[in-house]
Order: structure tokens, then C-alpha cells, then sequence
């Protein structure tokens, strides 16, 4: 082996390590490693990673998860109480669900037709039927969903997972966004703004890719095989050594490590993503047989890989060309189509991870960045608004209250109304699973130490088991 | 006894009145960088042959005082490597590479070049980009016009209280002034329009405050290190800015127009840079298009007569048309023709993004930052931190801007001057004086070397704000001239190198990676300026479609490539290139992953190589290689360094081609630290 100086056989010449830790100090100062590592916080370590299932658009509450009879029963009157003084649009009067109700499992919990698949799951879900945000548009609502925030610039919720816990894989990246939306935020909603970039979300594909075809930017080499980009890394390890010599910098080092790493990764990445030696049966639980789930459940069986691997922070997004849950008309039609897209993937998906033990120590959840108004739009009589004052999400898995439901809405749906879980709040809940304190995971940025849930967020303790 | 005590209260009383300490608390626990400038005395220094300006003075003696020795100074043909990156973010011009440093510093800076590399370090400050992001992602299409504003200033050394002001109030200084001057003035004020917006804000009012805090967010953090976005909800937690002082000074911006209409669709405002010339002929082209619609009306009516009066129809139909006769069929079509030809010929008016005065107004204080609660009305103004005589206040006749530049470049002068030559030194160094340069408020970081801030804002000062007369007191400096290279001893006593006891290591900025890399190949066209952006103005550059219409196949130096907000080229975002949403005037230069993946695999990277290759190859081996080292690393390979590459390219595993072992060759050495790192 050929003698350099690196900082490694430096530490090992000099017993004393005269000066390294202050060095090992400046990277840290400089977020080459993560500040804050987990330690010991009030809450106990529920999950270990995190699976988010974003349906942008704004899936409707009061046609899915969260039954309002007295909506059938008022329908066609007005809304007995004021709507809310800054509203994306105008809207009418009541509009009763177009889908019937029943109740599931043992926990007895009332899910729509549109989702007959999930809701055989409702046992092992946690329904808040409380959630409300600040914004009735698209953009300003998926950036507050995503980042804590919609008009300042702040790391994306992914990025603060991985700054906290760092990756379990040293192959893969700690956060994966397959097909995200290039829209309302963009890069911005797996961004690291602030955080040093390292902790960016790695976009495999875009919304307008098919699934099968994404891929993480420049992950392949079109022009050299493996033997012969091995020839040429050990080769440029061979140059990099020589010209290092006689000086100690720790980010030439780490340039010498990142090629091996990526190196590595080419392997690593498109062999989690490979989904060939998936079986027909599995293809099938996530409903990939079926042309209108094929895209959603290639998705899902990619990101349970990807969890499997070790990957901290995995997000799904709905929000193909077409597909976004953003009913102002044709509810019937699209809703219902939307729902067919990711009902069996959802499903399949739940029950392969139960299968596969991985979601006890996964924290499933399933959102849009609002829900929609209970009162109708459109000349036809058949849509709904944006409505962030009131909507459902739902968890699974790691910890969660199995079978629960915490929160409701007025009898309409239209409010949150018994224990209201603002984003801030649904964001502190997600640091508490992983152990993080939210109050704790800060990074100092322009004179003052920032937050994900800035100075909100409380923790829903209620939601653990 | 009591006597005694009253006299010595009294006496104090007078001399903290007399002393300036004035009655508040605050002004005795001024944070540094609030102080007065006043010039330190050089220090002295034991080896005084090292030093060749004040520079090292202050240098030399912080490290005489810890034992370290001076740095040594660094070779001729790394120094120019070093300076060439520095001032144009180029590789050595040949011109420059038989010439003395100090010609080559006055020679660099002289090129145009020189401006597209500083102006994009301002365009880091104020972040520039070509698209609004945030929510709707819409296309800025003359943002281009404010790029090459800054990138001219910077090359004309216009002074740098005149630069900020011009941002600041551009439009209040373009009265009376010549048609291009008045247009450049015009221009500077896109500084406050280029602002990430919440477009699709369905409250007019939050649409409004979000984008005015955002104003002052940049203004406080650009030009003062002062974070006063904090005090729109409540009174900053470490530096004496209130809600109030917010509230003043946001009432300039509520007077400003830097909308249109803030109800949706929102529209965001512009200033019309056409001349009388240009608008009359646009008038009148857009007269003839009407005269041509008219046109075509009365021809179709009369038509239409025809018919009906011909019995062809009893009642008019959907489409009259197929009852015309041939002839008229033609001479309609004829007449449209005509007509779209007019309108695909109307007469380019040209625009830019700006600011103008709108209604003034004062606004009240938002009670935590809520429209709902309002506070006292305030009165239009500036930081109470940086007293104002009456005079220099807002007036009802504008919105304030004028004053508040003033006030910034004049009042605020010490801070203003310390801010902008720490970020000078910092783009040279890598590292500030003060390590925050955006932040020099009590939670900022304290400087290095005070004196020596101090010296250099003085000098700064005294030299007409002229930015390039710091350059000059940099480069010449034996500081800047030091060698790279770190013994156990400065590792010891200098971990850090805040001592400055060798000059850092730095890896090239991204723009610099890819000038570069196409100026090897010769494929780098050299223009300056103009627009190279093709998205059509105010339309969607994303839309929920996310399908990516983004294409970089411009062979126009990086500074003129298109800044897409949420979606910057990912050749850039992946390397150092900043949030351009966000104020950053210290980029972070960690290598990742993910960069390595790209310089490996990208199509752009096995482009320049092959590239190379072919330029270098010769029928022998020695001699491609000796061709490649002179391209790639200005020097010849060491003994050693042949040796292994040539047996490299003869054990190449199944080349593809005869160039392609000479273009891995290429590639690795494009990948290692000699190329992507200045020393």
C-alpha cells in the first residue's frame, strides 16, 4: 500500500491525535457529519424509518375516511354556520357523498366503497380525522405539508429525518422521493435548503416518468462497464494519493471516499430497485396486474424495497400526468378512479410489510396536503374545493395506536373541531416516533437555531400504543 | 455621607449622558460590528521581510503570536492557476502565464470576464434566478436584463454604495436622467422583484406582507448581516431590531409596486423599457391589426348580405362560409392571412422586472404578525439601531426607498462597509473574517482579525467603495500568496487555519468545474452578456404536468445559464451551487455521493473527455499523455506519474475504440483532486 498522509494513518502516527479532534471539530462545524445524533429524548424510539404516501391533489375527507350521515341528511342545504373568511374559491351549498359507507375490522371504523382494499386494513390503521393547515392552495400547502413551511425557504421534513438519524444503509442514500411532483415546491419539498445538502432527498424519477423507467439521476454509465470504471477509480485513487501527499485536508479525503461509495451504489441502487425477482404473487398483492394500479403499485413494491435495504426516509408520490386527487368537477368519475389507482397497491403494500416483519419498526403514513370542502363547486354539481381547515390522514405500523381514531371534524367535516392536529403538530408526532424531540433537532442558520416545526408542534401522544 | 452619594450619582449620570451612552441600556452593549469604524494602528512584526502590504501586518503578528512561522510562498504557475480562478473563474489565459503577477492582477482585472464571475457572487446575495418557484413556478423572462446589470457593474467598478443604492431605488434615480441611463437605473431594481412569491395566495393581504418581508429579509441579511425578518412577528431575540422598527420600514415596500394586482391571478409588475420610438410603432402596428379586424368583418357581413339576399340560406348558419363563393372563399383567406401575418410581426417591446412607487401609505404593526390585530400606526422609517435626522426621513411624495438607501450606505455605513469587504475576502479565502458573512448580529460570529475588518473597511472607504482596490490590497498581499501546504506544526497550533497560517485548499466552484471543462475542449463561446433564456415570460416552467422542458445545451458560460428555481440543472445543484431562494453568501463545498455519480457518468463528463482524448492523441503514447498533463494540470507528468499512465492505457480492459483508454485517462484526471481543487 502506497504511504500517504491521510488523517486516518496521521491519528495512528501521532498517539496523541495532536489537533485531529479540533479538525474533526471544523467538519462537524462544516455538517459533514451529522450535529445532532440520537440520543436518549422523552419519547422511545417507535420507528426506525419512515414510508410517506403523498396523494397530491387533496384526497376528500368526507368522501374517504371520514363518515359525515348528517351530510347525506342536509344535503342540497346550505352550511349552517360561516365558511371560512379566506377560501380558495366559492362553493355552494352541502354536497352528500356520492359513495356509501360501511364499517370494517373490529375496530368498526367507517370507510368508503372507494377504498374496499384499505379498509380491510383498519385495524392495523390510526386514523386523525383532525388535521388542518394554514393554505387553500396547491403549492403554499404541499411546501407546508413538506417543509413546515410555505413562504420561507426550510428543509424538507426527509432531509431533517436523515440530518437526525443519518442512513442504516452506508450504499444507499437515507432519503428517497420516487416520482415526486416537479410542481408546487418541487426539489424544494425534498430539499435541504439550509442543511447542508447531504441530507437532500434523492429523486428517483419525476412525476411525468413511468415508475418502471425512474431512476436515480446519473446512476448508470452508458460508456464504460464495471471492470473498466474499477480500473479507472483505482487509477484515479492512485493520482488523488500522490497529489494529496504533504497535505491533510479532510474534504480531499472524502471526495476519494464518495467515488467508492458511488461506485458502490451503482450496484446498490438499481439492485433494490430491481423488481425482477419479485414474484407474480407479490406483483399481483400490489395490484401491478391490473393496468390502473400497475403505475402506483410499481411505486410501492419500490419503496418496500428500498425501506428493506435500510433506507431511513422513503416517499411515494401519487401525482402521475394526470392523476392528482384535485376534484373542483367530475368527483364521481375521478375520484373514484384516483382511489382504484392506489387502493390495492395500499393495501398489498400493508400486507407485505406486516408479512415481512418490517412494519413493526416502519411508520406508515398516508396524506394529501388538505382535504376538501363538504360544500359542492362546479356547474355540474359535482366537485369540491381545496379545504385545509379540516381533513383525515392516517398511520400505520411502528408503534401507532392500531384500530384508533383520534380528532374529528363538525358534523360536516368541514373544521377540525375536537383535538385539532395542525401540520406543525402531525410533524412534531413524526420526529417523536423516530425519538427525536422536536424541540431538539435544530440546525443554526442566519442568527438563530431552526426547527422543523419552527416554534410550534405538539407531540399527539395519543397516536402511540 | 448622603451629600457625597447624591454628587457621585449625579456626576456618573453626566458623564454616561456625556459619553454617548444615551438612555437606553442597549446602546452601552453595542455589538462590535455596530460600533464606529475607526482606522487601527498596523501592528508591528518581528520578520518584516515577509510582508508586502498592511495585510500581512495584522496577519503575521496573530500568528507570531502563536509561534507560527509566515507561510511560505507559493509557486509562480500555481499562483496564477490560483489567480485566474480567483478573478475570472477561468483557467490562466496564455497571455497571462509569461507575465509578472501584479501585470497579471491588473490585467484580470480588466477582462470582461472578471465581472461574470464576481457579479455571480452578488447573484448568490441576492438570490437571482430566472423563475419565481415557490408555489407557481413561473418563468422570469427578463430577469437576464438584472444578471448582466450586475455582471457591467461589477466589470465598470462602480462604486458599492452607488451598486446598492441603484438596487434599492434605481426608478427614484432614473428621473431626469438619459434613456439608457434611465433604463439601467430600471433595471438595478429588479433586486427587489426577482423574490421567490407566493402567486397563488388566495389572501391579498398575507400575498403582500409575505413578499414585502421577504424584501426586507434580503435587504437586511445583503447589505447589513442584520436578520430583521424576524421582527414582523416579534422583537429580535438578539440584536435591538423591534416590531416596530419592522413595521417602519415595511411601510416603504407597502408604498412600493412590486405587483400589479394581488388578488389571483396575481401579476407581478414591470417596467416598460421601451423608447417613445419603439411604443409609437407598436402602436401603431397594433392599430393596423385592428384595422385589418375590422376589415375582415365588414367583409363578412357584406358576405353574408350576399347570401341571404341570394336565397343560398333563409336563415344565417353556424358557418357561412361554405356558402361563399370561390372567389370570396379566397379573398377571405387572403385577408386572414394578412392579419396573422401582422400579428406574428408585432414590434418586440422590452421589458423588465422592477420596482416603482405605488399609493404611499404607513402601514400599522401587525400584532405577532397577524393583518387581524393590528398595532399603533408607524410612520414610515429605518432602525432606531442607526439613529436618522428628521430630513432624512420618508416624505409623503415617495414610498422611502431613496431615504432607506441612504440611510443604509450613509447611517449604516461601518456595518454596511465591514459586510461587503468580509464577503470580498471570503470569496477570495473561503472562509470570512467573520464566518457568518450573512449574519453580523449579537448571534453571528466574531471576527478573526478585527483590526485587520476594521483596516479594510476603512480602505474601502477611502478608495471610493471601489471593489477592485480591495482586490488589489488581496492579491498583492503575501498572504494571498501563501503556499498550501500544512506541516504538523501549523495542524497543531492552527487547526482551523483561522490564523490564515497556510491558504486553504478550495474546490472550484461548479461554474468554474464546467467553464472549464469546455473551455479544454474548445467548445466555450466567450460572449458577454444577452439573453440565452427560452421560456416565454409569466408561463408555468412546471406545472402539475411535472414533465422537465429544461435543456442546458448552451455552450455560454455558466453564469448565463438559466437558474430554474425548484429545479436547478442538476449539474449545478448537485455541487455548490446555492438555494436560489435564499440569501447565500458562504456556499457549501462539501463533496458528496451523488456528485461523484455525475462526474463519472454524466453524458456531460465522457463528452469533455472524449473531447480531450481526441485533441491529445497522437500515434505516441508519451506524447498524448504529456499532451493531456499540459491541458488538464498545466505541468508535464512526473517520471512516476508516466510510467503508471502508460501502463494504464496499455492494460485498459476491452476498449471499446482506440480513444477510449486515453479519454478514462482523461476522465480520472478531470475527477481528481489536482483538477476540482485550487490550491
Amino acid at each position: 500500500m502506497r504511504t500517504f498522509w491521510n488523517r486516518r494513518s496521521f491519528l495512528q502516527n501521532n498517539v496523541m491525535g495532536l489537533g485531529y479532534s479540533a479538525l474533526l471539530g471544523s467538519i462537524h462545524a462544516k455538517g459533514m457529519l451529522p450535529k445532532y445524533r440520537l440520543k436518549p429524548t422523552k419519547y422511545k424510539q417507535r420507528a426506525k424509518r419512515v414510508l410517506f404516501l403523498f396523494m397530491k391533489g387533496g384526497p376528500s375527507q368526507v368522501d374517504t375516511f371520514d363518515y359525515k350521515p348528517k351530510l347525506k341528511f342536509d344535503h342540497g342545504k346550505p352550511l349552517p354556520f360561516a365558511k371560512p373568511k379566506v377560501q380558495f374559491a366559492k362553493t355552494g351549498n352541502l354536497m352528500s357523498s356520492p359513495w356509501e359507507f360501511s364499517r370494517y375490522g373490529e375496530s368498526g371504523h367507517y370507510v368508503s366503497e372507494l377504498f374496499p382494499n384499505v379498509a380491510r386494513h383498519v385495524d392495523d390503521l390510526c386514523f386523525i380525522h383532525s388535521m388542518h393547515g394554514t393554505n387553500p392552495a396547491h403549492g403554499a400547502a404541499v411546501l407546508k405539508l413538506h417543509t413546515g413551511s410555505e413562504n420561507f425557504i426550510r428543509p424538507s421534513m426527509g432531509a431533517w429525518v436523515s440530518y437526525g438519524l443519518g442512513t442504516e444503509n452506508q450504499n444507499l442514500p437515507a432519503f428517497i422521493s420516487i416520482c415526486p411532483t416537479l410542481a408546487h415546491g418541487g426539489a424544494q419539498n425534498w430539499g435541504s435548503a439550509f442543511l447542508p445538502n447531504t441530507y437532500q432527498g434523492c429523486p428517483i424519477g419525476n412525476a411525468s416518468i413511468e415508475p418502471g423507467d425512474a431512476k436515480l439521476g446519473h446512476i448508470s454509465n452508458k460508456v464504460d462497464s464495471i471492470s473498466q470504471q474499477r480500473v479507472q477509480l483505482n487509477f484515479l485513487n492512485s493520482l488523488n494519493n500522490r497529489q494529496n501527499r504533504g497535505t491533510i485536508q479532510p474534504e480531499l479525503e472524502q471526495r476519494i471516499e464518495d467515488f467508492e461509495m458511488a461506485f458502490r451504489m451503482q450496484t446498490s441502487i438499481p439492485l433494490a430497485q430491481d423488481l425482477t425477482g419479485e414474484s407474480e404473487v407479490t406483483k399481483r398483492l400490489y395490484g401491478m396486474d391490473q393496468s390502473i394500479s400497475e403505475n402506483f403499485g410499481t411505486q410501492c413494491l419500490i419503496a418496500r424495497r428500498f425501506l428493506e435495504h435500510g433506507v431511513r426516509f422513503v416517499q411515494v408520490t401519487h401525482s402521475a400526468l394526470k392523476a392528482q386527487w384535485d376534484q373542483h368537477g367530475n368527483l364521481r368519475r375521478d375520484h373514484a378512479e384516483r382511489a382504484a389507482q392506489v387502493d390495492q397497491p395500499i393495501a398489498g403494500l400493508l400486507t407485505d410489510l406486516k408479512i415481512r416483519g418490517l412494519l413493526e419498526d416502519t411508520l406508515v403514513i398516508w396524506a394529501g396536503e388538505f382535504g376538501r370542502t363538504p360544500t359542492v363547486q362546479g356547474p355540474k354539481f359535482d366537485g369540491r374545493d381545496h379545504n385545509p381547515n379540516g381533513f383525515t390522514i392516517w398511520l400505520a405500523g411502528a408503534g401507532v395506536k392500531r384500530g384508533f381514531k383520534y380528532g374529528s371534524t363538525d358534523e360536516y367535516g368541514y373544521y377540525a373541531k375536537e383535538n385539532p392536529v395542525h401540520v406543525h403538530d402531525f410533524h412534531a408526532t413524526l420526529l417523536a416516533f423516530l425519538g427525536i424531540d422536536h424541540t431538539e433537532l435544530t440546525y443554526p442558520f442566519a442568527g438563530r437555531d431552526f426547527r422543523l416545526t419552527d416554534v410550534h408542534g405538539r407531540v399527539v401522544n395519543e397516536v402511540f400504543a | 455621607m448622603p451629600r457625597l452619594f447624591w454628587i457621585t450619582i449625579i456626576t456618573f449620570g453626566l458623564l454616561f449622558k456625556l459619553l454617548g451612552f444615551g438612555s437606553d441600556l442597549k446602546s452601552i452593549e453595542r455589538n462590535w460590528s455596530f460600533k464606529e469604524l475607526t482606522e487601527p494602528k498596523v501592528p508591528n512584526v518581528i520578520n518584516t521581510s515577509w510582508i508586502q502590504n498592511e495585510i500581512d501586518n495584522f496577519i503575521l503578528s496573530k500568528l507570531e503570536k502563536v509561534g507560527l512561522e509566515p507561510p511560505l510562498n507559493e509557486t509562480e504557475r500555481i499562483l496564477q492557476r490560483r489567480l485566474s480562478y480567483a478573478l475570472i473563474g477561468l483557467p490562466p489565459p496564455k497571455e497571462i502565464q509569461k507575465i509578472k503577477l501584479e501585470k497579471a492582477v491588473q490585467n484580470l482585472l480588466e477582462s470582461p470576464h472578471y465581472g461574470e464571475k464576481w457579479g455571480r457572487h452578488w447573484l448568490d446575495v441576492v438570490r437571482y434566478a430566472d423563475s419565481n418557484g415557490l408555489d407557481e413556478n413561473l418563468a422570469f423572462a427578463h430577469a437576464w436584463r438584472f444578471r448582466d446589470y450586475v455582471i457591467d457593474s461589477f466589470n465598470n467598478d462602480l462604486p458599492f454604495n452607488q451598486f446598492v443604492e441603484e438596487q434599492l431605488a434605481g426608478d427614484l434615480l432614473s428621473i431626469g436622467k438619459s434613456f439608457s441611463e434611465s433604463n439601467r437605473l430600471k433595471i438595478a431594481t429588479g433586486f427587489l422583484a426577482l423574490g421567490p412569491k407566493l402567486l397563488a395566495e388566495p389572501d391579498p393581504v398575507k400575498m403582500e406582507m409575505d413578499m414585502i418581508d421577504e424584501q426586507i429579509d434580503v435587504i437586511g441579511q445583503a447589505f447589513l448581516g442584520l436578520t430583521i425578518g424576524c421582527a414582523r412577528c416579534h422583537d429580535h431575540m438578539s440584536d435591538p431590531v423591534s416590531t416596530v422598527d419592522y413595521y417602519k420600514m415595511a411601510g416603504i415596500f407597502k408604498s412600493t409596486r412590486t405587483m400589479e394586482k394581488v388578488t389571483r391571478p396575481t401579476k407581478w409588475f414591470e417596467h416598460n423599457l421601451s423608447s417613445v420610438l419603439e411604443l409609437k410603432h407598436s402602436e401603431k402596428h397594433e392599430s393596423l391589426i385592428v384595422a385589418q379586424k375590422n376589415l375582415i368583418q365588414a367583409f363578412k357581413e357584406k358576405e353574408n348580405a350576399k347570401i341571404l339576399s341570394l336565397g343560398k340560406v333563409k336563415k344565417l348558419p353556424k358557418n357561412p362560409l361554405v356558402h361563399y363563393s370561390e372567389k370570396s372563399k379566397k379573398e377571405l383567406v387572403d385577408l386572414e392571412k394578412a392579419l396573422s401575418e401582422f400579428e406574428d410581426s408585432r414590434p418586440q417591446l422590452n421589458f423588465c422586472h422592477g420596482v416603482e412607487d405605488g399609493n404611499i401609505t404607513n402601514l400599522n404593526v401587525f400584532i405577532r404578525g397577524d393583518a387581524d390585530s393590528l398595532g399603533e400606526k408607524q410612520m414610515r422609517g429605518f432602525l432606531e439601531l442607526f439613529p436618522t435626522k428628521i430630513n432624512e426621513l420618508p416624505n409623503d411624495m415617495q414610498s422611502g426607498r431613496l431615504q432607506l438607501a441612504r440611510w443604509i450606505t450613509v447611517n449604516c455605513q461601518a456595518l454596511f462597509a465591514r459586510v461587503i469587504v468580509n464577503r470580498i475576502w471570503l470569496w477570495h479565502f473561503g472562509q470570512g473574517l467573520v464566518s457568518t458573512p450573512d449574519n453580523f448580529g449579537a448571534s453571528g460570529a466574531k471576527p478573526t482579525h478585527p483590526e485587520l475588518l476594521e483596516w479594510l473597511a476603512c480602505q474601502f472607504i477611502e478608495n471610493n467603495w471601489s471593489v477592485k482596490s480591495i482586490h488589489r490590497l488581496i492579491l498583492n498581499s503575501s498572504t494571498w500568496k501563501s503556499s498550501s501546504y500544512v506541516s504538523k506544526k501549523m495542524l497543531e497550533r492552527d487547526p482551523e487555519n483561522l490564523f490564515y497560517s497556510r491558504f486553504p485548499v478550495r474546490s472550484m466552484e461548479v461554474e468554474a468545474i464546467r467553464d472549464t471543462c469546455l473551455t479544454l475542449t474548445g467548445d466555450l463561446n466567450l460572449t458577454v452578456g444577452g439573453k440565452v433564456f427560452f421560456y416565454e415570460n409569466r408561463k408555468h416552467v412546471f406545472n402539475v404536468t411535472s414533465l422537465d422542458q429544461t435543456n442546458y445545451n448552451v455552450n455560454r458560460r455558466s453564469v448565463y445559464l438559466p437558474v430554474i428555481r425548484n429545479h436547478v440543472y442538476d449539474f449545478f445543484q448537485l455541487f455548490d451551487f446555492p438555494d436560489p431562494k435564499i440569501v447565500q453568501g458562504n456556499r457549501d463545498p462539501i463533496p458528496t455521493t451523488q456528485q461523484a455519480l455525475y462526474l463519472m457518468n454524466s453524458p456531460f463528463f465522457q463528452k469533455v473527455s472524449r473531447g480531450l482524448a481526441k485533441n491529445a492523441q497522437v500515434p505516441e503514447k508519451r506524447s498524448s499523455v504529456h499532451r493531456l498533463f499540459m491541458k488538464i494540470y498545466q505541468r508535464k507528468p512526473q517520471v512516476d506519474e508516466l510510467s503508471e499512465t502508460i501502463e494504464y492505457l496499455e492494460n485498459f480492459p476491452k476498449p471499446l475504440d482506440d480513444l477510449h483508454p486515453l479519454a478514462s485517462l482523461a476522465q480520472a484526471m478531470l475527477c481528481s483532486n489536482e483538477f476540482l481543487y485550487v490550491r
